[in-house]
């Protein structure tokens, strides 16, 4: 197991290292600015990815746990929290959505095959589908916050 | 030392070429243009996607690249994660006082049945449109509908269809839908990011981006109510869908279909006589 997470570090090292990068030409902010914030940023990623191997409980995804590390870390009560807080907002959540949707693209060509067996009903269909949950949810939203008072 | 390192690590292939579409797509940046009452946003992550799919056919990535790629997107997942959740602690005031709504939004998620299943139905599918409308159709769902109805099941096939629609364009396409509804609709960029919030963290993170793109002055509000609701669908998914999405599917399904069947024998009958 140690091995395993060993190897799940240097894969978030690793993509790290791109996200800086990225967010370095796109949004203006020198690696080491960002540095402290991206430490933080792999400590809690790694943290809930050794709880899920940890905890025999597998059913749980292992992004529960980061998120959950990552509230508590946050939390205004956890010492250090803001100063956590400021390093990480050096880097834009766009550094590390623009590597991932390029690692995501790559990865498809393992399911391009397949992609041609995909109907054009269930690429309309799929797009009713999502936008049926986004849709859905916002309305309420709206609706809620509208009665609150709050927008 | 090196040995150590497991082969998706030192495929300097892909991370090259990762890198490569990562400064292409950064140095493009944002573009905008104004179609309207709205502005359309074209974000670097979907040149970053047409780059990496177009990268596939090229002689450099190779079968042994597709696979590796999955392991990446692991860990980019984790650090997204991270990053979103952050946002939380500081607004977790405010996320309590939205709670209601918060809360409420996740029955929205009904909404892939309620959508999805009538139009699934209009286009003839058959029972394949359980598994296709009653979820976003990720890996738990996958579970859940070969576990009841097995995995040679029309059911199945339908989840089948529709995960891979999902892991081919669903972040693109909420990334995209996010932009667009924050644009053209009324809808508030808060109600907009508690829906981000499904569940799945890489369409989370499409559209939450997307809309802190639309909206810079909120974007710590967006992406922590945002993360909010993805952590609660992605808690609370599997028990929706197995008690109430797949009934509700299973069920409208019945109806939608008993009805169509009457029409055609009544129209039979019509005919006949």
């Amino acid at each position: 197991m140690s091995k395993q997470l060993f190897h799940t570090v240097l894969a978030l090292i690793l993509s790290a290292i791109i996200v800086l990068i990225g967010n370095w030409i796109g949004y203006e902010v020198v690696p080491t600015e960002a540095l402290m914030g991206m430490l933080v940023i792999i400590l809690i990623a790694g943290a809930g990815f050794a709880l899920k191997m940890i905890i025999p409980w597998k059913t749980i995804p292992g992004i529960l746990y980061v998120a959950g590390i990552s509230i508590i870390v946050s939390l205004p009560i956890t010492p250090g929290s803001e100063q956590v807080i400021e390093w990480a907002s050096a880097i834009d959540i766009q550094a590390f959505t623009t590597p991932l949707l390029a690692y995501a693209a790559i990865g498809i060509g393992n399911s391009l095959a397949d992609f041609t067996k995909l109907s054009w009903k269930s690429i309309v269909i799929g797009s009713m589908v999502f936008l049926g949950t986004f849709l859905g949810s916002a309305i309420i939203a709206e609706i809620v916050l509208r009665i609150q008072g709050i927008v | 030392m090196l040995k150590q390192i497991p082969g998706y690590l030192k495929d300097w292939r892909l991370h090259a070429a990762a890198l490569l579409i990562v400064l292409l797509a950064e140095s493009i940046g944002t573009i905008s243009f104004e179609l309207g009452a709205g502005m359309i946003l074209i974000l670097p992550m979907i040149y970053a996607f047409i780059l990496g799919i177009a990268m596939v056919f090229t002689p450099v990535i190779k079968e042994k690249q597709f696979k590796h790629s999955e392991i990446m997107t692991t860990a980019l997942i984790g650090l997204l994660v991270a990053k979103v959740s952050l946002n939380i602690g500081p607004a977790i005031s405010m996320i309590v006082q939205v709670g209601p709504a918060i809360l409420l939004q996740e029955i929205g998620n009904l909404g892939t049945v309620l959508l999805g299943l009538p139009l699934a139905i209009l286009l003839g599918v058959k029972r394949e449109a359980i598994g296709m409308t009653f979820s976003i159709a990720r890996e738990g769902s996958l579970a859940i509908i070969s576990d009841k109805f097995g995995f040679n099941s029309p059911e199945t096939r339908g989840v089948f269809s529709i995960y891979l629609f999902g892991s081919i364009f669903g972040a693109v396409f909420f990334g995209l839908m996010a932009s667009l509804l924050a644009s053209f609709t009324p809808l508030n960029p808060l109600a907009l990011a508690m829906a981000s919030g499904v569940g799945s963290a890489s369409m989370m993170a499409a559209s939450s981006s997307s809309l802190s793109a639309v909206y810079p002055e909120m974007a710590a509000e967006i992406q922590s109510l945002a993360s909010a609701s993805m952590i609660l669908s992605v808690a609370t998914g599997f028990f929706v869908s197995i008690f109430i999405a797949l009934p509700l599917a299973e069920k409208m399904y019945h109806l939608l279909t008993k009805r169509k069947s009457d029409k055609e024998a009544e129209e039979k009958r019509e005919v006949g006589s």
